[in-house]
């Protein structure tokens, strides 16, 4: 039984810049902040960072790993990122119900680093499957 | 040719592109982000594509019509999935500009993408809001 409060089993994940690098071949996002160390060390980040979406991938992961097929059909992710997400980063998603609406589930969701700052914050919203 | 930012209006389209989702592609995508939802099963009949490698396959040929600046961050990301999607099936995104507003100086855009099948079929509706250097 769901009930508010109930926490899906997180992902703890290593970023690596050889991940972060194949991420970019994968989804054609080729901008220097994720790949060229030598811009990156220009900018406000010192360094190279993940992409977002790639970040964003584990909640998603989360979120599909429990609902299987009502996630892709129904899934609402609504995701701030709120800090980088650098190599040698480990980072952790995680989701709490906040919600339950009918046959809707509301989570809040995010990714929080080995520091324990939120890279990531929001809601993911799933129909749940009435058996 | 990077578009012109400044000029970019409410409703403009700035992307409308079809694309195929193929076994390599998709398989490129989970191998790169270490997906193990199991959403994809490369050896079943039909495998399902991961909700978030639409998005992510999407917005790469948003991003190419764009032409992105260098240092340009992506702040936030909203998706609804609104059907599953087969590997092999073809889809088209039209993405259009949602706001385009400057604050402390920098430009915050929205771009607002919706993922069709056929011809009115919206599997996935996305916005995405980027930070470019104003």
């Amino acid at each position: 039984m769901t009930e508010i409060g109930t926490e899906l089993a997180p992902i703890i994940r290593e970023i690596t810049q050889i991940q972060i690098t194949a991420y970019a071949g994968a989804a054609g996002d080729f901008n220097p902040i994720h790949l060229d160390e030598k811009f990156a060390k220009t900018t406000q980040f010192g360094g190279t960072i993940a992409h977002g979406m790639m970040i964003a991938g584990l909640v998603s992961e989360l979120i599909a790993t429990s609902h299987k097929r009502t996630w892709p059909e129904s899934g609402k992710l609504k995701l701030r990122f709120k800090a980088p997400v650098r190599p040698g980063d480990i980072v952790t998603a995680h989701a709490k119900v906040k919600q339950i609406r009918g046959t809707e589930l509301t989570y809040s969701v995010g990714v929080r680093n080995h520091k324990d700052e939120d890279v990531i914050i929001g809601d993911a919203t799933v129909a749940v499957v009435v058996e | 040719m990077p578009l012109d930012y400044v000029n970019l209006s409410i409703g403009d389209v700035v992307s409308c592109r079809e694309f195929v989702l193929d076994l390599d592609t998709v398989s490129e995508y989970v191998a790169a982000v270490g997906d193990r939802s199991n959403v994809f099963e490369p050896e079943s009949v039909s495998p399902m594509v991961p909700p978030m490698a639409i998005g992510a396959l999407s917005l790469r040929g948003v991003l190419d019509d764009l032409g992105i600046p260098s240092g340009t961050l992506h702040a936030g990301q909203e998706m609804e999935f609104l059907d599953s999607v087969l590997v092999g099936e073809t889809l088209k995104c039209r993405a259009t500009i949602a706001q385009n507003s400057v604050r402390r100086g920098v430009r915050l855009v929205g771009v607002k993408m919706d993922v069709v099948r056929g011809a009115r079929t919206i599997v996935m509706s996305a916005k995405s809001m980027i930070m470019v250097p104003a």
